[in-house]
């Protein structure tokens, strides 16, 4: 049964979804699958097939980035950034269903992404921000 | 203030940001060769154990295996780490192994999958060997010898003992001695990215190369060079973005020489990666320690004299135990004023993983230790905690009693300015119930001598062939924006755009030495080289500019990019048509601290070229029904000199505090038979967003004359005094002072003030006296006996490398696959548990059968006298229908409090019923009764058993942890299950057979839940108390009451992870139809539901925390409004 992550990685070059565990415990390889962000190191490959997978790759390149990751790098919301991929993702899933999301959504969306650099601080002020503006999308 | 500089003194976002928020920044994991093999390792189980053999010849014969080693294959050389005497371990274990998860073998195969599968064919034997698990067992007369130097104890790796001053003097004229023992466990790095790395050999040139996350690759060339015999040119070491640092990846990780001798041997590159598990088995974590600070106090608050004995735990290996004992020596006397001191600390070998180095090297609980005593101080005194801390603070041309000079100091204003930003003049006489202010303060040497190569920086700059430049540091950034501070000080320097400067960090081959990112240095010291080596660049751009004009070069400038002579308009040129010109060229230069270094036999003297000083204010506020700790709000306030990125350090300073945070309140390794039990990031509890507070970050700067730019060192300055602040906070808010770390809520819980002591009456289930009587026997006989016996007799766990995976059509199809006979087929939708329990052999079945799109198992639907949810619905789908809210939120309630957003949105209703027991022995591999069958022991009952039953608990003392099954039992649902033939409906009650074990048999799945409605006003509440919001419940609640005329009716109240079975509180919901609802008669109700609990050892507190929680679910539904049920 191999997971999701290891095909986009290993198969499809895909590196930006991380693993942190493989076990669904950090959240540094969540990727959004019909809409919901979920631990694509607990998801069954074979289950894919018909269904929309999107990825970090999805929402463009370094030179191209999303206004969220453009605002998250401005911000300095990340340091090393092994959980921020998956971070994005789980903001991308909230974003998209709360344009505007209260701090309690934030954390609660962000709760299953475990960052040991940033102490979170500057991440919800950098969703705050971009809360406020409006422009989560692009 | 700043008018005077354009690019430091600025917030400046990284230099990698697009690259690491975009996933294109490649780390280790990411990195691959063609050709590449796989690497896997094999790992102690044993804390200690002679190697009689390792064999190798049937790994060598498995399928893609391209190369097997063990420590007979390396060289006879052993890790230089703290220098050569304590040179203490081997590139991998020979002959006798140490700690529980230390390398035994390690095999390279085509595919990590075969490399896995291979790992089971290396054939060791041990003589297993008596374990000293902790410093009082390794210093005991008859103790095990792990260790032993010639000149020193049994298992002792270093004493320092040493005497500034006249302590005995102070102690003599005291009017007030303190004496007290302050202990914490060992807390590790979880750096997100584990530690890993690629090796490619070069058998023509002898040329390894190397891709790995390290602080410091200077270590690594140096240590690799050694243990393989290569020469130093020999060893490269490569650039990579590293995934967080902390400490964590300093020195040489230990898969880097083992990757490297497997790669020498395959003839191919090979990647080694750890997983989370090994990450904590074998990287190395902080060093746990005990301390006793005795502290003389003269009738004005002059501190008159303190001594302090230490005892650290240094694991198996030496790696960073000397420094960790030199920093805990520097935290005791140098930051207030003390008139004399003394050490006594020892440096003590357990059989336990490695103590290594993390961020604040042992500084935080030193500091943790005395900033509680001088709260006890104050208090003894009468004074102000505040006020005093700021008259015994130390200022600028101080002395301390080891001998260190103070410089630009604004220690005193930092503890000013952090009580008045918290408010402590306003809040101290009017705290609300719960809430408490804590204080404490910090030294840091911005730059302290470990190393002689600490001293001295080398940096390079190129002017590359697009004009760009291009700074080379061979230390590593981890992610602390140091690549980006090296870069904004080049910019400066030359008045060049930071845009157009480039920066490489870590390649030995591109870039010139440097130590390395450890002990905060970067900024400081490589900092200071990257300015003067901007200097020579500019120095030799001008020469080369006059050579080509003609000109001489004091006529040239540069300035904003531009070179030029004079004012003459033809000879401008930008660094673009100089590229052109002159082609690329590179400069390097170095940058020297020289220092007075302490006396080396006593460490007394002057240590640093300056110091850096900081203070925290922290506000929390404690749940008296949970014992739970939010920190509200933390102030910190620095004076770090100048502040060259102000976006960066703030980002250092917020982690830190998390950390410290973390370190304070829930962060430890917890140790059986020395193995980690909760070596995951479930059980291990690195804080989570939900546990952020408010963080206000304040640099007071002084601009000191030592630094770059007016700039010390600021890395560590966050963690260190986090948890001691936290803790008198902690103190403040609950009046009892706890002297061990973490403090968690059921310390908090149990010893807060209450009515009287719970009357439990285990005695009146006659079950209890027979469990007592076993539990008694445990230690001396039933324990080690049945552990004997279970590893002959007892089954053991293979995890499975693989297992089939099938996807029926439709739900007959689904029970056809699981009847079919000889094999062992597990159904699976959410897969959250199953997939993570087949890698742990918690489950092992042949094949699973997919049944998450299962029509049959979908849909919810709301009828007049049932609601009905398929077993397939995922808990997200059932937490956002409103209708479900309405008429059953607690239910909603309860399973938003599951988990993650991410485990949520797959994980199913019948999945939360029937996963497996969460028990951490069971969990990570012990043999135990549920393991291995009758002739093994429980581990839970003489291990750390704080998540355990305290009721109903027989041979097995897991609880039931899901949540739904209270919620479920309150709510009188029922389960449906289809099998082959028949549809049964089973009545929660009758469920479960025990923790984690159901009445659904193999052949069958659960196709549904039933619900039912019940007329009158009925009230429902939910209670859930975990260790972080998400996680399994350390007790929970589940209530439904209805309401006839304001009188309760009927009750149903389950009880969660309290006992192995969700239970219902029988008595208790008798007495609440009594009438009574008055206050204490809720209580006494709620006290009910803990008659006839036998806590274990350490679960007491659940006792407390089960009544609690009840009470305040009762009182919760009787003034809530009603569901419309
Ligand atoms: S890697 Fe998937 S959750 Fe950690
Ligand atoms: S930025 Fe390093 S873990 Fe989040």
């Amino acid at each position: 049964m191999t997971p999701l992550a290891t095909i986009l990685r290993d198969s499809l070059g895909l590196r930006g979804t991380k693993i942190g565990c493989g076990n669904g415990e950090c959240g540094a390889c969540t990727v959004i699958v019909d809409g919901r962000a979920i631990c694509s190191c607990l998801a069954p490959l074979g289950r894919m097939p018909g269904r929309s997978i999107e990825t970090v790759e999805s929402l463009g390149g370094p030179d191209d980035l999303h206004p969220l990751q453009r605002k998250l790098v401005e911000r300095g919301a990340f340091q090393c950034g092994f959980c921020t991929p998956g971070v994005v993702m789980s903001l991308i899933a909230l974003l998209r269903e709360r344009p505007d999301p209260s701090d309690e959504e934030v954390r609660c969306a962000l709760q299953g992404n475990l960052c040991r650099c940033s102490g979170y601080v500057k991440l919800l002020e950098a969703v705050r921000e971009i809360a406020r503006e409006g422009s989560h999308e692009r | 203030m700043n008018a005077e500089f354009k690019v430091v003194w600025k917030p400046r976002p990284q230099i990698e940001g697009s690259a690491k928020v975009s996933g294109r920044a490649e780390y280790t994991h990411d990195m691959t060769l063609p050709g590449m093999a796989f690497a896997a390792v094999l790992r102690s189980p044993h804390a200690h154990a002679r190697i009689r053999s390792v064999d190798l010849t049937r790994a060598r014969a498995m399928p893609g295996v391209v190369a097997a080693v063990s420590g007979r294959e390396f060289p006879d050389l052993k890790y230089v780490n703290a220098g050569p005497a304590f040179a203490d371990r081997y590139a991998m274990a020979r002959e006798r192994v140490r700690f529980v998860g230390e390398e035994v073998a390690a095999l390279a195969a085509d595919s990590l999958a075969e490399a896995l599968a291979a790992l089971a064919a290396i054939d060791v034997a041990y003589d297993v060997l008596p374990a000293a698990l902790d410093v009082p067992a390794a210093l005991a007369a008859d103790a095990p010898e792990i260790h032993q130097k010639p000149d020193l104890p049994r298992n002792v790796a270093q004493t320092s003992v040493a005497t500034f001053g006249p302590v005995d003097e102070g102690f003599a004229a005291a009017a007030h001695i303190l004496d007290d023992t302050f202990e914490h466990g060992a807390v590790a790095p979880v750096c997100l990215e584990t530690n890993g790395v690629l090796a490619d050999f070069d058998a023509a040139s002898g040329d390894l190369t190397l891709w790995a996350p390290s602080q410091a690759p200077f270590f690594v060339r140096k240590e690799i060079a050694h243990v393989l015999e290569l020469a130093l040119e020999n060893v490269h070491v490569r650039s990579v973005v590293i995934g967080g640092g902390f400490g964590g990846k300093s020195q040489a990780p230990e898969p880097i020489a083992i990757a490297a001798l497997l790669a020498m041997k395959a003839g191919r590159p090979v990647r080694l990666l750890l997983n989370r598990q090994e990450e904590f088995l074998s990287g190395k974590s902080d060093h746990g320690k005990k301390m006793r600070v005795r502290t003389a106090v003269a009738a004005d608050g002059t501190i008159l004299a303190r001594h302090t004995e230490f005892w650290v735990d240094n694991g198996a290996y030496t790696h960073m135990g000397p420094a960790y004992i030199s920093a805990v020596r520097q935290r005791t006397c140098n930051l207030y004023r003390v008139r004399a001191a003394g050490f006594d600390g020892k440096l003590v070998h357990t059989n336990k993983v490695s103590g290594g180095s993390y961020r604040g090297m042992g500084a935080p609980q030193i500091i943790w230790a005395i900033e509680s005593q001088i709260d006890e101080i104050a208090e003894r005194l009468g004074r102000d905690r505040l006020e005093y801390r700021i008259a015994i603070a130390n200022r600028p041309g101080d002395e301390t009693p080891m001998g260190w000079k103070i410089g630009t100091c604004a220690l005193a204003e930092c503890l000013e300015e952090a009580g008045r930003r918290i408010g402590w003049d306003e809040k101290k006489h009017a705290m609300p119930p719960g809430r408490g202010i804590g204080f404490a303060a910090m030294i840091n040497p911005s730059v302290g001598v470990l190393y002689a190569e600490g001293n001295f920086a080398c940096v390079s700059i190129d002017l590359q062939s697009d004009g760009r430049l291009r700074v080379g540091t061979q230390s590593a950034d981890c992610g602390t924006s140091q690549n980006t501070v090296m870069g904004q000080l080049v910019a400066e320097e030359l008045g060049v755009a930071p845009e157009l400067i480039d920066v490489i960090h870590m390649d030995t081959d591109e870039t010139p030495p440097d130590l390395g990112s450890a002990a905060s240095r970067v900024t400081f010291v490589s900092g200071a080289a990257a300015i003067k080596t901007a200097q020579s660049f500019r120095v030799e751009l001008e020469a080369r500019l006059a050579r080509h004009w003609d000109v001489p070069a004091e006529d040239i400038s540069f300035a904003d990019g531009v070179a030029g002579y004079r004012d003459d308009n033809e000879r401008r040129l930008s660094l673009v048509e100089i590229a052109d010109l002159e082609g690329p060229f590179r400069v390097e230069d170095r940058h020297d601290i020289d220092l007075p270094r302490p006396d080396p036999a006593t460490g007394y003297g002057h240590y640093a070229a300056t110091y850096g000083f900081g203070a925290q204010a922290v506000e929390v506020e404690v749940d008296p029904t949970t014992g739970h700790v939010q920190v509200l709000k933390v102030v910190v306030v620095q004076d770090v000199g100048r502040v060259i990125n102000p976006l960066a350090l703030e980002g250092q300073m917020h982690g830190g505090i998390v950390q410290g945070i973390g370190m304070a309140l829930r962060e430890e390794l917890v140790f059986d038979h020395g193995a980690p039990v909760n070596a995951s990031l479930i059980t291990y509890k690195a804080p989570r967003i939900q546990e952020t507070p408010e963080i206000e970050t304040v640099f007071i700067e002084t601009n000191d004359p030592t630094g770059p730019y007016g700039a010390k060192v600021g890395g560590e300055h966050s963690i260190n005094p986090t948890p001691a602040a936290v803790a008198n906070a902690v103190a403040h808010a609950t009046g009892t002072r706890f002297n061990r770390l973490p403090i968690t809520a059921g310390d908090i819980l149990q010893v807060r003030p209450r009515r009287k002591p719970l009357a439990l009456e285990p005695w009146k289930r006659p079950y209890n006296l027979e469990v007592a009587t076993a539990r008694a026997l445990y230690p001396k006989v039933l324990f080690p006996g049945l552990r004997r016996l279970g590893a002959r007799l007892g089954r053991t766990r293979t995890p499975k490398p693989t297992c089939a995976y099938v996807r029926p059509s439709d739900l007959a199809d689904a029970l056809r696959e699981l009847a079919i006979p000889g094999r062992h087929a597990k159904p699976i939708a959410g897969g959250t548990d199953l997939q993570v329990g087949i890698r742990q052999g918690v489950y092992e079945p042949d094949v699973v059968v997919d049944i998450a799109d299962l029509s049959e198992l979908h849909g919810i639907s709301i009828g007049e006298d049932v609601v009905r949810i398929g077993g397939a619905v995922t808990l997200s789908e059932i937490v956002e229908r409103d209708d479900i809210r309405a008429r059953h939120p607690m239910l909603s309630e309860g399973l938003a409090k599951i988990a993650t957003r991410q485990i949520r949105n797959v994980a199913t209703i019948a999945g939360d019923l029937s996963q497996e027991k969460r028990c951490w022995f069971f969990r990570s591999g012990a043999q135990c009764y549920k393991a291995g069958g009758v002739t093994c022991p429980c581990y839970a009952v003489l291990g750390d058993n704080r998540h355990h039953a305290i009721m109903g608990a027989g041979r097995c003392a897991a609880p039931c942890v899901a949540d739904a099954a209270p919620i479920l039992t309150a709510l009188d649902a029922t389960v449906v299950v289809a099998g082959t033939d028949r549809l049964r409906r089973i009545g929660l009650e009758d469920f479960y057979a025990w923790s984690g074990e159901t009445v659904v048999k193999p052949t069958e799945i659960i196709v549904g839940i039933e619900i039912p409605n019940s007329l009158g006003e009925t009230r429902q509440t939910y209670e859930k108390a975990a260790d972080w919001d998400g996680d399994f419940a350390n007790a929970s609640v589940a209530a439904r009451l209805i309401l006839r005329n304001g009188r309760v009716t009927s009750a149903r109240i389950s009880l969660g992870a309290v006992a192995p079975l969700p239970i219902r509180a029988k008595q208790t919901e008798a007495a609440l139809l009594h009438g009574d609802s008055s206050a204490a008669a809720l209580r006494s109700a709620a006290e009910l539901t803990v008659r006839g609990a036998l806590p274990l050892s350490g679960n007491a507190y659940k006792a407390e925390l089960l009544v609690n929680l009840t009470q305040r679910a009762i009182e919760k539904c009787l003034d809530e409004t009603p569901s419309p049920e």
